[in-house]
Order: structure tokens, then sequence, then C-alpha cells
């Protein structure tokens, strides 16, 4: 639930952590996806969720 | 003279089974259609002739034999290169993927081969289905439009004559996208219903397989044969095989179609519109009921959807970005890595969206049978547009704006079916969605069907 945008510096600490190798070049365009997916995701933010389980598995039938 | 390759499977199968047509032939048909067609709409990955003709002619012997196994027997079908074939060549449109030849049939494989249908080869997708555009293949329709995703190759092999049905994947819209930007009729069950087990996976919660067919009578054909508990597939259902077939009755009366006040009607092609309600006044004047419906938590279907598929994409992919990511492409390789950042907590997060998502459009089908609604917000792009603008200045990229419609589906398990209502201005193809209740694709099929007999000849072929 951040609010903030990551730093090309910032993808690139977490994901030497993440063991993912990502040269230079592609920090910019890595970013900017990063940044925008968790604008996507960020709507969710206005969702009362209560005790709601996750359908992590269901039965469709 | 109608050459075997145009004949749908139902219409194919009739002259199998009474002999008037043998499975070498129309096998021999489809073979020389895709050496006419293929080049220009590049559909198939690989073409598997030689072991085609091997099966067709061993169809042609135990038909002959009296040992008819049923409508797909002697059937030429494609199926999409993330579907596991044992012995031939499974890429996933992808130079990752460039070298793997399974060991073993997938599950659907393996049903399709018991069913005596004859795979003369392996269709284009979206890399890994991480798409819906299927840029290297062509819409049969038109070649300097796109043919949709991620399973392009099927629909535009089934729409051009060059496979009598096909199989593909819809994990946010994947089959019914590129069946309706093809004129061709495409099925994603009920979650769990037909196996994924040998299929390369782009996000485990929200993938289906399903049929890619001429018309709504072949896609029920398919699905009989599909469908099937699998152990081996965790979401798999268990439950008596079903008859998917449409019967010959058009009678709808006491159905009642659902039809959208909100969501699906939203940045909408006026042709494609236009065409959905004139089929919705075609289900009434059968007899249905239309009953207006609301759309529940529609603003929450893109972050949902988003929030599922990306992190469980990128852990499919987790070894393989490490080890070899110079063979991606570009757009894939982009979200992949993108998925790396995405907190636990919001996977976690969408899943609890889905639980309400599903229970209220659980709810939805206390007061109807199906719902009616475009099954893509817009007839092809053109090869290479990247966004679609709307008349309110809004500027979509077209990928996003194909898997609006179709997304609710994959969220929710329930079975959607797209067929083809009409052509727009440029004679391009637009199609409908049916999506029903779980497990209800009888339904499903019984109203295609119905619609689809109101509006002969159905299953025509682009005009290649």
């Amino acid at each position: 639930m951040a609010t903030t945008d990551l730093a090309p510096a910032d993808i690139a600490r977490l994901a030497e952590r993440a063991g993912l190798p990502l040269p230079p070049d592609r920090l910019p365009a890595v970013t900017a996806t990063v940044n925008a997916i968790h604008d996507v995701l960020r709507t969710l933010d206005g969702l009362a969720l209560g005790d709601t389980a996750p359908a992590s598995a269901f039965d469709a039938g | 003279m109608t050459q075997p390759y145009e004949l749908s499977l139902t219409e194919a199968a009739r002259a199998l089974a009474d002999r008037s047509l043998s499975p070498v032939e129309l096998t021999r048909s489809v073979l020389d259609r895709i050496a006419a067609v293929d080049p220009e709409v590049n559909a198939y990955v690989t073409v598997t002739a030689d072991a085609a003709l091997r099966s067709a002619r061993e169809a042609e012997r135990e038909i002959a034999a009296g040992l008819y196994r049923g409508p797909l027997h002697g059937i030429p079908f494609g199926l999409k290169d993330l579907v596991d074939t044992a012995g031939v060549p499974t890429t996933a449109s992808s130079l990752v993927r460039a070298d793997h030849v399974p060991t073993a049939d997938a599950a659907v494989t393996a049903r399709l081969h018991a069913a005596g249908a004859v795979l003369v080869g392996k269709t284009h997708t979206h890399e890994f289905a991480y798409g819906t555009t299927t840029p290297q293949t062509r819409n049969p329709w038109s070649t300097g439009h796109l043919a949709g995703g991620s399973s392009g190759g099927s629909a535009a092999a089934v729409a051009s004559g060059t496979a009598t049905f096909a199989i593909g994947t819809d994990t946010g819209g994947s089959i019914r996208i590129p069946a309706a930007l093809t004129g061709t009729v495409g099925l994603k069950p009920t979650y769990g219903l037909v196996s994924r087990h040998g299929v390369a996976s782009l996000s485990w919660s929200l993938d289906h397989v399903g049929p890619i067919t001429r018309t709504v009578r072949d896609a029920g054909l398919v699905l009989g044969a599909l469908a099937g508990h699998d152990p081996r597939d965790p979401a798999s259902i268990d439950r008596p095989a079903e008859d998917y077939g449409c019967g010959p009755g058009g009678d709808l009366t006491g159905l009642r179609v659902g039809v959208p006040v909100n969501y699906y009607f939203d940045r909408v092609q006026p042709a494609v519109e236009e065409a959905v309600r004139a089929a919705v006044d075609d289900l009434t004047a059968l007899g249905a009921e239309a009953v207006p419906v609301e759309i529940p938590m529609a603003e929450y279907v893109r972050p949902t959807q988003w929030g599922l598929m990306v992190p469980e994409a990128t852990a499919y992919h987790q070894a393989s970005l490490r080890a070899v990511p110079e063979l991606y492409t570009e757009d894939v390789r982009l979200l992949l890595e993108a998925g790396e950042f995405v907190p636990a907590t919001d996977y976690i997060r969408a899943q609890r969206a889905r639980t309400l998502m599903r229970a209220a459009w659980l709810e939805l089908f206390h007061r109807v049978d199906v719902i009616a609604a475009p099954a893509v917000t817009s007839t092809a792009a053109r090869a290479g547009q990247e966004v679609i603008e709307w008349p309110d200045g809004v500027r979509e990229p077209v990928s996003d704006s194909y898997v609006r419609l179709s997304a609710p589906a994959n969220l929710t398990g329930l079975p959607a079916l797209a067929l083809p209502v009409g052509l727009d201005g440029q004679g391009l193809p637009i199609g409908m969605q049916l999506i029903g209740r779980p497990l209800g694709e009888a339904t499903l099929v019984r109203i295609g069907a119905a619609h689809e007999g109101g509006h002969r000849p159905a299953g025509v072929l682009a005009p290649l």
C-alpha cells in the first residue's frame, strides 16, 4: 500500500537481493513498468476486505 | 464445390461417419490449404504433415473396420504451441523453448489422440501466452490486421481453413479474444473442467484450456472430448461426464439473458455495441427474456487480474529469467522482470478481492441464466497498432483494451463462449460473449447454437 514511486536505484537494490540480473540499461524501463503496475494495484486500496479469505484455491463447481 | 477443408467439424464428422469422406482426403485437403495460405497468415509454428497423414490412414482403417470412435475421429486439428506433444517441438513461440521436445503428451493432447483426432500442427501463441496480440500471426479476414491472442495461431488456423478445430488457452481472454477477432467460436470452460497438465502456465489461478471452432455446435463436441477429471491438475474438478450437444431446438423460452448496464458497453466501438445488442434482440426473438444487470466490482477487475497474473507469471519463469533473460522478447521480459517487485501482500490482496468478486458474480446468476456482452471492445487492430483512441480522449493500449471485457470470466472461473455476430464497416468480425454459471457450458452451447441456427450459414471461412 506504499504511495511513493520506486526509483531506479531502489529497483537495482531489490533486484540484487532477489538474485535477478538487471543490467543498468534496463533499470529505467523496468522501474517505469513496476511503478505503472503499482499504480494499477493501488486501486485495491479502496476495497474493504474485512476478514475475507484469499481465493488462492477454490472449487469452481 | 465445397472442399473438405471448408467443412465445419460437425459437417466433416457426419461425412466421415457415413464414409462419404475419408480422413485421408480431409487431412490432405487441410494440409494443401496450409501450403496455400499459411505463408501469408503464419498460424503455424510447426506443421506435422507426415505424422498427420499416418494418423489419418489409421483413422481410415479403423472407421472402415467399424471402429468409429466418435465425432473427432479423423478430424484435423491445430494445437497451441503451449501444449505438450510427445516427440513434437513445443516452443511456446519463444526462443527460450526453441529446443524443447516433450517426452509426454499433455492431458488434452492425450484425450484428443484417444478421440481419434489428427494433429496437423502446433499453432502460434503470443510468447508464453503473455500478451493478446500474437504479432507474428495475421488476421485471415485482413492480413494487415492482428488476429489477437494469445491463441492467435489457433484462431487464425480455424478461420482460414487450415484446421477444422484448434485448441487454445485463456488466462485473461486468450481464447475468446482471437476467436472474436477472426469470426470463430471460442469456449473458455469453467475453471478446472479441462486439465492443464502438460500446458505451460501463464498464471495458475487464471489459466484455462478450451476449443476454438467454426461453429458453436463444434465447440460443444470438442469440449466433450476435453473435459474430465485429472488428479495431476490441482484445480481439476471430479464430476461425471456431460453431453455438450445442443439438441435440435432453437426455442429459448424461459431463459433469462442478463444485459450489463455498466462496464461491458463502456468504451466499445459503436459497430460492436450495435451488433451485440442486435444479437441480444435475436435471442429475445427466440423466446429469451432480456434482464438488465449491474456488473459488480467492475473498477477492481483490472487490479485484481494484474495482481494475480503478474506475480504468478514471474514465479513460473523465475529460473529462466535468471538463466537466459536475453531470449525473451522485450515486452514479455519487461513484464516478467517487473513482476519480481510486486509485494506478496498485494498478491494476496488480489486473491481476497477475487473472493468477493466471485461471490458477487454468483449472486447475479440468481436473476439470470447467462450474461450477454461484447467479447472484445473493438474489431481487429492494425498490425503494429499500439493504442486505441476513444472519443472521450482516452488512449488505451491495444492489449489492455482486448483483455478488459474478457478478464472477469477468468477471475471468477465462470464459463464464457465467444461467437461471431457480424462484421464491421471494414468487413472485420465482431464477437459476442455469453458468460454462464459454474459448469453451465451446456446452456452456453444451447443459446449460442440457437443464435447460430438463425444466422445461416454459420462457420464461414475468412475470404482469403
